[in-house]
Order: structure tokens, then C-alpha cells, then sequence
């Protein structure tokens, strides 16, 4: 029997064809399609419009298996997901596109949790995206992590094994994040470190947003692709520019105007965070733009300087609270009292054997005046000539 | 290539060394400075050497650099005078007022104070940029100054101004990635940093013990020298 498409599924559900309309627009717009890609027919180039070609797609194909493990992790990426800003999408995502295991969101437990999540590997072998939430561990084969008996290791190998994509959703998943932080006991890392043969996509953020993890994931059933990235495998459509280049204070920033603390008037007027520790000009995220609930509001908007949670390593950078242009490793008193001793015996040393060596050519002039004391011009003051 | 660990690593451990390295450095030159020996008094001094000191200082921070007809280096060749002076003005004033930099000495030393507005401090490091440009040509093109240029000023001239065309790149978001020209910058004022203590660059700390030096001999009166 050939599969439902997601339309159809929807339409059951009781979403009227101008809904559906509607909701492929969002999506379109969501995933920052501004073109839809060129088709060749009858002969021309012709440029669909981007809803319509979702509109196409979610037609076309059937429900998206989605296997979504959680490793090291606090589960926030997935209580953002399930809070996202559009009720809508995460909906759409979490029961529509069809989510076939997520430990956490999942109503069964225990061995039929584990079964249903066998037969979907099974089953859908080959068609699969894994989500991946929370870092994998290395550390003593993976043994500081386990579900059902299993080592994270295993478990992640497993569910690759079968899968289309792999998308690592939050900073842990994608370069370790918080477990990852020094001094790192269980060996975290991000999933791309462990998982080569497959195509893996990152989406870091503390937590993700929610629009992003489930753009790249329509993006991937639209598509039938992951979307294009970057050198650290992010998306480009979301994380193309810095936190700082969208900044709703960016022009306090442009005119010198920072707030150098956060009960002052200075801050309360929304001046920019920089004195305080604000990591957005090295941050490529898309708060600034997509925002967070229903682009109500994102940290520095709110007044907190933003953290650098969807950078590589982002926990060890660094206070959160001193400034990035800031030192990270300030030499100690002792250390500088160290390196000036080391420079105070240097110089020492080699003045000493200077002086020794004025010394003895001192004398060796007074000997040698002795011995012919008619020659009394060669005993001239010798100590201008040194140095 | 992670520019954002490169960052990391220049902003930490590279620095952390280049600092220690320039500690230890300047105070080998000190030490070998004072041990090249002090004048003895021989006999009873007549004048007042810190009056000598003051008159210095007097004339090296305020008269000479504001009221510069009095010199000849002015009347000979005003343009290495006032691109000199400008470039001087403008490092110091956006090495010790920028609002990045006010954050690196507050990480070393624990203090902080206001700063200068940025759009003041762009100015200024514009014209230091400027500034260290015709000396550049100056130098080029002058024959005296031609023989007079070893290897050791042109790699002084290069090593500050990299910091100096990498901070206002940076400043402006032009061209690179905000990450890949901090750490350049970073990187650039770490080799100034190293390389200090070794060249005349040493001047920016030595030019005051001269200075006082010099103040001393010249508030000096007696019969013999």
C-alpha cells in the first residue's frame, strides 16, 4: 500500500487546502527560501515560486521518520522544540512529520519503547533522519551514558547505521558543549567526531532555536538534501551572520555608547553590552533575525550579553562577563614576578661577566704599563672604551 | 581552519607567553642599562638636578611637542615632526581610551575608566594609520634616511602598523570575518609585544629613564663634569 502523503495526512486531520496554502508560505519563509531552485520544463528555465514547491514536496511525499536519541545532555533542546514559538511547526514537526522515537516525549517506556524504536530502524532503513540531542562520550567505551543497557556509543552507531542525515541538534551534539567543559572526565565530543560516513549537519545554540532545528529538518524533506554549511557544519541560511550583525543595539555600539553595568541608566537606555561581556561580534547565530517566542524577544534584547553558545568549546572562552577583547589567561603576580627574575639574572649574569672582562683588561693594561713605562699612553683611562 | 579556536588560543596562551616574554625582556635591558654604570659626583654639585628633571620633562611632554618652532628637527623637516607626533598622539590615546582596550587592562591590572567615544577613537587611529603611512614614504624616499634604515626599523614599522590597519579593519567590519582579523590582530600585537624589548621599540618605557637621566646631568652644576 503506498504510503500517505503528508497533505493527505493533514487533510484527514481536518487543515483546509488554504491552511495548508498558508503554512507552506511559513515554512518557505522559515527556512529562508528566497528562491526556489531552477527547474527545467519544456525547454525553459523556469523559477517555481518556494511555496508552491512546498507545497509540492509536502504533497508529494510521505511522513519523514525522525529518530531522535539523547545523550549527555539536559534535554533542553527538545523543551524548546516542545515550547517553540510556532506552536504550529513544532506541532507539525513533533506529530505531523511523524517523530518515531524521542525517549523523552515518547508515551511508552522501557521494552516497548525499545522495540518501537528497533522496528523503526528496521523499517525505515535507509529513510531515516537522526536527530541527535546532548554529546556522545568516549571515555571507557561510552559506559558514563547508557539507555537500555546500551553504551551511547553503540547506540549512536546503530541508529547511523540506517539513517539519511544526521542532524546534531544544541551545542553538545555539535561540538560537546557543557560536558565537553574542562575538565571533560567522560571524553565528550561532538557527533560529527565520531560519525564520518554520513552526511551531518550541526545546529548549536544553548539551546537550539527551535525554528532552526526544525527548518533544517523540512529543509531536508523539501530538499531531499541537508542544507549548505559552513566549515563548521552550520547551516548557512541560519548561521550566515553574527549575533552583532543583526543587533538590535548595534548602532549604540557604532556610536561608542555601552552600558558598564546592568542596573545603571546606561543600561536601562539599552546602550551595548560590550563592556559587559557580550560575545555577539564572534557569534554566528540567527537570534537577532528569527529571535525566540514568536520573535518576541532574544538575551541581548532582553539585556543580557549574549554567550557564544552556538560556538566550539564556548563554556571554557572565557568569563561570560569580561569583555572578549579581555586576556584569557592574565599572567598571575607570581608569573610576572617569575619572568622579571628570569630577566633580572639575564641581565646580571651578562653584566657580571661584562664587568669581569673590563676587569681584566683593566689590569692587563696596568701590567703592561708597568712593564714599559715609557710607553704611558697606552695606560690612558681604559673605560670609556668599554661598553 | 577554526578561526574561532585560533582566536582562543592567541587571546590566551599566545598572549599569556608574549607577555612574560616582554616582561622578562624589558627587564633585562633595564638591568643592562644600569649596570653600564653611573656617573660618580665627584665633586660638591652646585645646581639642583630635580629642577634639571623637571625642565626636561617640562620640555619633552609639553613644549617640544605643542610648541615645536623651537626645535630643529621642526624647521629642518616638518613633516617627519607632525606625522611623528600625530602617529605618537594617536597610538597612545587609543591604546589607553578604546573601549577593547580599557577591557585588556582591566583584565590584567583590575582597573577600568571611561572611555573615549568610538567614533573619536576611529578618528584617531585613522590618522595614525595615515601618519605611519608617509613616514613609510618619507623614509622611502628621503636618500639620508635611506642609508640610515637596517633591517630592525623596517620590522619595526611593519609590527605596528599590522596592529594598527588590523584593529580598524576590525573596528569597521570590512573585508574578513570579525574572528579571523581579531586573531590576526591578536596575533600581530603578541610579535610586537615579543619584539619590544629587543629593538629601539623599548623607547615607549627607556625614553623616561633618558629622559630623567639627561634632566639630572643637565640641572648639574659643578667644576667638573
Amino acid at each position: 500500500m503506498k504510503e500517505k502523503s503528508i497533505y493527505e495526512h493533514l487533510k484527514e486531520k481536518g487543515l483546509s487546502r488554504r491552511d495548508f496554502i498558508k503554512l507552506c508560505g511559513t515554512i518557505a519563509g522559515m527556512m529562508g527560501l528566497e528562491f526556489a531552485p531552477p527547474v527545467k520544463a519544456l525547454g525553459k528555465m523556469v523559477h517555481p515560486d518556494p511555496t508552491e514547491m512546498v507545497a509540492k514536496a509536502l504533497s508529494s511525499q510521505p511522513k519523514l521518520p525522525i529518530v531522535w536519541l539523547e545523550f549527555q545532555d539536559c534535554a533542553g533542546c527538545s523543551e524548546a522544540m516542545s515550547r517553540s514559538s510556532s506552536p504550529l511547526l513544532s506541532k507539525l514537526v513533533l506529530n505531523d512529520l511523524a517523530i518515531e522515537y524521542h525517549e523523552t516525549l515518547m508515551a511508552s517506556a522501557g521494552y516497548q519503547a525499545e522495540k518501537a524504536k528497533e522496528e523503526c530502524l528496521k523499517d525505515y532503513y535507509g529513510r531515516y533522519v537522526l536527530v541527535v540531542e546532548g554529546s556522545p562520550t568516549l571515555a571507557e567505551d561510552g559506559i558514563y551514558c547508557t539507555v537500555a543497557g546500551k553504551s551511547n556509543l553503540d547506540l549512536l552507531r546503530e541508529a547511523a547505521d540506517g539513517a539519511a542525515a544526521i542532524i546534531a541538534t544544541g551545542n553538545c551534539a555539535s561540538f560537546g558543549g557543557i560536558p565537553k567543559a574542562k575538565p571533560n572526565p567522560t571524553r565528550a565530543c561532538g557527533v560529527g567526531e565520531i560519525i564520518k560516513d554520513k552526511p551531518v549537519v550541526n545546529i548549536p545554540g544553548c539551546p537550539a532555536i527551535p525554528e532552526v532545528t526544525t527548518g533544517t529538518i523540512l529543509h531536508f524533506l523539501i530538499m531531499g538534501k541537508l542544507p549548505e554549511t559552513d566549515h563548521l557544519k552550520r547551516p548557512l541560511v541560519f548561521y550566515g551572520h553574527t549575533v552583532h550583525d543583526h543587533c538590535l543595539r548595534r548602532p549604540f555600539y557604532e556610536a561608542g555608547k555601552f552600558a558598564d553595568n546592568f542596573d545603571g541608566d546606561r543600561a536601562r537606555k539599552g546602550y551595548c553590552l560590550y563592556h559587559l561581556g557580550c560575545k555577539g561580534p564572534i557569534t554566528y547565530n540567527a537570534c537577532a533575525s528569527l529571535k525566540w517566542e514568536r520573535g518576541l524577544s532574544y538575551p541581548v534584547q532582553s539585556g543580557h550579553p549574549c554567550l557564544g553558545c552556538s560556538e566550539p568549546n564556548f563554556w571554557d572562552g572565557g568569563g561570560f562577563y569580561q569583555g572578549q577583547s579581555a586576556a584569557l589567561i592574565p599572567p598571575a603576580a607570581k608569573t610576572s614576578a617569575l619572568a622579571a627574575g628570569a630577566g633580572l639574572a639575564a641581565g646580571s649574569t651578562l653584566a657580571g661577566i661584562n664587568s669581569a672582562k673590563k676587569n681584566r683588561a683593566k689590569k692587563a693594561l696596568a701590567s703592561a704599563a708597568e712593564n714599559s713605562p715609557t710607553d704611558s699612553t697606552t695606560a690612558a683611562p681604559p673605560e670609556k672604551k668599554e661598553e | 581552519m577554526d578561526w574561532t579556536e585560533i582566536l582562543r588560543f592567541s587571546r590566551g596562551p599566545l598572549f599569556h607567553f608574549s607577555l612574560i616574554i616582554f616582561i622578562a625582556g624589558m627587564i633585562y635591558r633595564l638591568v643592562r642599562i644600569i649596570f653600564l654604570g653611573w656617573e660618580k659626583d665627584r665633586v660638591k654639585n652646585q645646581g639642583s638636578k630635580w629642577s634639571g628633571v623637571i625642565i626636561s620633562y617640562l620640555k619633552g611632554l609639553i613644549i617640544l611637542p605643542f610648541i615645536p618652532w623651537v626645535r630643529r628637527t621642526f624647521r629642518n623637516n616638518a613633516l617627519t615632526f607632525i606625522a611623528g607626533g600625530l602617529f605618537h598622539l594617536s597610538l597612545f590615546l587609543v591604546l589607553i581610551f578604546g573601549e577593547a582596550h580599557i577591557l585588556v587592562w582591566q583584565s590584567l591590572f583590575g582597573v577600568s575608566w571611561a572611555p573615549l567615544p568610538n567614533p573619536i577613537v576611529d578618528w584617531l587611529a585613522a590618522v595614525g594609520i595615515i601618519s605611519l603611512i608617509i613616514l613609510l614614504i618619507n623614509r622611502l624616499t628621503h636618500p639620508v634616511l635611506r642609508l640610515l634604515t637596517k633591517l630592525p626599523v623596517w620590522i619595526n614599522w611593519t609590527l605596528v602598523f599590522l596592529p594598527f590597519v588590523t584593529g580598524y579593519i576590525m573596528y569597521h567590519h570590512l573585508w574578513f570575518p570579525y574572528e579571523v582579523i581579531f586573531s590576526l590582530h591578536l596575533i600581530f600585537v603578541c610579535l610586537l609585544l615579543i619584539w619590544i624589548p629587543f629593538s629601539r621599540m623599548s623607547h615607549f618605557l627607556f625614553y623616561f629613564f633618558s629622559r630623567t637621566i639627561h634632566g639630572a646631568r643637565a640641572g648639574k652644576r659643578a667644576v667638573s663634569p
